[in-house]
Order: C-alpha cells, then structure tokens, then sequence
C-alpha cells in the first residue's frame, strides 16, 4: 500500500515535472506545474508530514498557482519569438541544469543517504507537527523568520508603490490601474478557441 | 500498514468504510433537501408558493429535477477542451466531499468517533480542499471556449483569492482560543462558552467570507446569471449541470458546518449522547436558512465593491482580531 501510493506520487511528480517544460501551452504547463505540487504534497504526507502537506497545497498549488492560472489564462498563447530572447539558452541552460544536478547529488549522496540501508531516521514522536514546525519557526530560527517576513513586508510595499505611480502617470482616457483594458477587442487570448486557430 | 495522515485514534478498518459511505449518503440525501428548502423559501421571501406540483407540497421536486437533469445531453461546445471540460465539474463535487469527512457530528461514543477523520492539521485540510475546488471553476470557464464562462471563473478566481485570506484569519482566533487545530478539540474547548461570544468578529469575517467562498448572492460575481448567463457553467448541459449545483450546495453546507463547529458550539446541545448529531444537523440547517435569507434579501454587489470591501474591510479586521485574541489568550 504504501509503496504503491510513493510510486503514485513519484509518476505525479515527475510526469508534472516534465511535462512543464514539455507542454507548448503555456496554461497546461502551468496545470501540470499543479499536478506536480499535489503529487509532491502526496509524498508528504507518506513521510507523515501532514502540515507540510497541507500549507504545500494551501500557499502553492492554492494560493501561488492562481495567479500563475490567471495570469495563463489571461495572456495566453503569446506567440512565441523567432529568435532566442537571451543569446546562447539553448547551450546555457543544459550546463546550468547539469551543474545543478551535481551539486544537488552531493548534497543527498553526503547526508540524506546514510539511513539508507537501515530502519529510516529516528525522528521523535510529534515531528514534523504543527507545534513542532512553530517552535522552530519562532524559537529556533527566529531571526531568519523575521527576516522572511520583513522582505515580503518590503516587496507588497513595493507593490503598492509601483501600482499607485503607474496610476498617477497614466494618460487620460487609460483607466486606473491599466490592467483591465483589452487593447484587442476580440476574445481573451488564452481561451481555447484562439489557441486551436 | 502507516496510516496516511496522523489520526486522533484508531479505528478498525470496516468502520472507516461504513462512515465513508455514510458520508456519501448524506450527501445525496442532504442536497435535494437543501434544493427543495431553498426554493420553497425564496418562493415565500417573494410572497409566492413556490415548487407545490409534484409530490405532496412540492416535496418530490428535487426528484423530478433530478431526472429532467439526467435525462438531458451533456452538450459540448465545438471548441471546448474534452478532457479538462469532463474533469472540472468532478473535481468541485470531490472536493466538497472530501470535506465533509472531517466535519464533526459528535465525539467518540462507543469507540466509533461520530466524523469520517479527525486529523491532526484540522481545518488546514478544509482550506486545502477549498483551494482544489478553486480549479473545478477555473478549468471549467477556461476549457469552456467561451467569453462568458471565461469571465466568469475569472472572476471566481479574483474573488476567492481575495476572500480566502480573511476566511483563514478569522478562524485563527479560534484556533487560538483552544489551543489545537482539530475540529473535535475545538468543540471541546466550547464547553463553557460559545466561541460566537468572544469571537464575534471572526464569525461575523467567516460568514461574509463564507458567502463570497461558496459564490452565493450577494457575491454571486462568477454566475451573475443576468450579465454572464450562469458564468463558467454557461456552456455545461445535464448531469454535469447538475453536479456545479450539487457542489454549490454542498459547499454550503460545509461552511455552515465549519462556522457551527468553530463558533456555535458544534455538537454540543443539552440532552443525552445521541443527539448530538442532531443538535449539529439542526444549527447546521439554521445556518442554512441564513444564507437562504441572505440570497432573498441583498442584491449584488458590484465587482470593485466585492475588491475593496475584501481588501480594505475585511482583511484589515480580521488581523486586528487576530492580534487582539492573541495578546488577550496570552495575557489572560
């Protein structure tokens, strides 16, 4: 049983995975971005992790991939440009993606492997509990927490800034905030109907 | 065999099948109650009969509704996307089953604990859900291929992200208050009284949240039946009709579960053991009739309203509420 579930949320993980880079549209990449992070949230909770399960779903797959969803959604199949917007991706990105790969092995070959082999980690009664994960977050690691927080403090003020001198500097006729106007008037782009044509 | 979510207790296997079908009966019984509920009272809120044809006093409608809905083709438009347009409606009715598991209709009696689970992470597993269910309305307006469902779940989206965030704080209050984030243990904490006391404010943030949440009126943006025809369901014809109204009831009636066992004291009532999940079932259907008045008596509000009242109202006071029961549980 378990088994089967890790192997059901591994083919989730990694079909999704693959499948953001793979997909064309960028709407089912965005949805396969979501299969990915569900299947993730999955393995979670076989590795009895229940709140970290819940807050995965909750901040990513809920909160983070609406917007990405909506912003698909909205702009929807730019066209895609004839020429590679930063020179040299193509050679770049493989070697960056391999050197990752690298560093990423010596990381888990060097600890997480050790328990390899034998009957799995010690972790002690209540691990990984949401009582436990707040007396790490406001005990252990206070400081880092408190930094966490100000940047995101720093960056919606930041927001709030750039939105409210986009709104004064806007021309007449432009309505406040900019977003809603549909410089086409014909059908949002991402709807399927323009994707097939 | 590890259980896949830690659990208050233990229970044999044949038990966890029997609630889960339980569960899944209560869900058929309880939506064409709700349906028949609804339109009888709106029919008495606009001072006429409503449904009184079939059955007596109306009371097989939901019935006859049921089979005109089944009986109907699931159309598909030409330019639909088959396989997210099928999933979508399936995807709202799970997860608004899956919620209903951890709902609470009483405590442990005989060794059987009167919910489908009690997990640890409680109402973190509701908003979880809730977040799926997102998605039943999204695919749905975008696989539709059509303007109107489109706008629709956009719509939907905007609105529920906007909302979520002050639905999770004002529960937070009462999370507080006692101590755990299971449901079973909050009602406990009510013993002596009601969260609704001193937790006024989040409950009156949940329901105004709740409303926006389960798209009803006066929030009801993403269907505004007389500017988008129905919204993302615009394009979806027999049962799968059927299932976004199944799900809209259902949904309701989660939250007035939700908002029961956070500020109404949930299971608790006088009387011996076993009524228990009548005193829920009863405040659950109350809350029911509220939401029912609520929709006979506002109208909708406009789309900039829903934004500013979400962001500049509620969200700020939901974190003052936040803030002032965190510093009162510590101090007192």
């Amino acid at each position: 049983m378990k088994e089967v579930c890790f192997f059901l949320g591994a083919i989730g993980c990694l079909g999704g995975a693959i499948a953001v880079i793979g997909l064309r549209n960028p709407f089912y990449s965005v949805l396969a971005l979501i299969v990915h992070l569900i299947s993730l949230a999955g393995l979670f909770l076989l590795l009895q992790a229940e709140f970290l399960a819940a807050a995965q779903i909750v901040v990513y797959a809920g909160a983070v991939m609406v917007l990405y969803v909506f912003v698909a959604a909205y702009v929807g199949n730019v066209e895609e440009s004839l020429w590679e917007p930063i020179p040299g991706q193509r050679w770049i990105a493989p070697l960056l993606g391999l050197a990752l790969f690298a560093e990423l092995s010596i990381a888990i070959i060097g600890s997480g492997l050790k328990s390899l082999d034998t009957e799995g980690p010690t972790v002690e009664l209540g691990f990984g509990s949401p009582e436990a994960i707040g007396r790490l977050m406001l005990e252990r690691f206070l400081i880092a927490f408190e930094a966490a927080s100000l940047l995101l403090l720093i960056a919606a003020i930041g927001a709030v800034v750039l939105a409210a001198r986009r709104r004064e500097s806007a021309p007449p006729g432009v309505q406040p905030g900019g977003e809603h106007v549909d410089s086409q008037p014909g059908s949002p782009a991402g709807i399927p109907e323009r994707a097939a044509g | 065999m590890i259980p896949l979510a830690e659990v208050g207790f233990v229970e044999a296997t044949w038990v966890m099948v029997v609630k889960s079908v339980l569960i899944f009966l209560l869900v058929f019984l309880i939506v064409p109650v709700l349906t028949v509920a609804e339109r009888k009272l709106i029919g008495r809120f606009q001072n006429r009969y409503g449904p009184n044809r079939v059955g007596p006093m109306g009371l097989l409608q939901p019935l006859a509704d049921i089979m005109k809905l089944a009986g109907k083709e699931m159309f598909r438009p030409s330019g639909a996307v088959p396989l997210l347009f099928a999933i979508a409606p399936a995807l709202v009715i799970f997860s608004g089953i899956v919620t209903l598991a951890i709902i609470p209709f009483g405590n442990v009696q005989e060794g059987i604990g009167l919910y489908g689970i009690d997990v640890s992470i409680g109402v973190l597993y509701f908003f979880a859900f809730g977040s799926l269910s997102f998605y039943g309305l999204l695919l749905a307006g975008w696989s539709s291929g059509s303007k109107y469902s489109f706008l629709g779940s956009m719509r939907s989206a905007a609105q529920l992200i906007s909302y979520e965030v002050s639905m999770g704080l004002s529960l937070l209050g009462g999370v507080m208050m006692a101590g755990s984030l299971s449901l079973t243990s909050i009602v406990e904490a009510q013993d002596e009284i009601w969260f609704i006391v001193p937790q006024f404010v989040g409950f009156l943030i949940f329901m105004v949240a709740g409303f926006a949440e389960t798209n009803r009126a006066p929030f009801d943006l993403p269907e505004a039946d007389a500017e988008l025809v129905q919204g993302y369901m615009t394009e979806y014809g027999g049962m799968r009709f059927g299932s976004y109204l199944l799900a809209e009831y259902l949904e309701m009636f989660v939250v007035s579960a939700i908002a029961v066992t956070f500020f109404l004291g949930g299971w608790m009532g006088p009387g011996p053991g076993w009524l228990d999940p009548v005193w829920m079932i009863a405040k659950v259907l109350t809350l029911i009739f509220f939401f029912i008045w609520v929709r006979a008596t506002l109208p909708r509000l406009r789309y900039d309203q829903l934004m500013s009242l979400g962001w500049k109202i509620m969200l700020p006071l939901a974190t003052l509420n936040v803030l002032v029961t965190a510093i009162l549980v510590t101090v007192l």
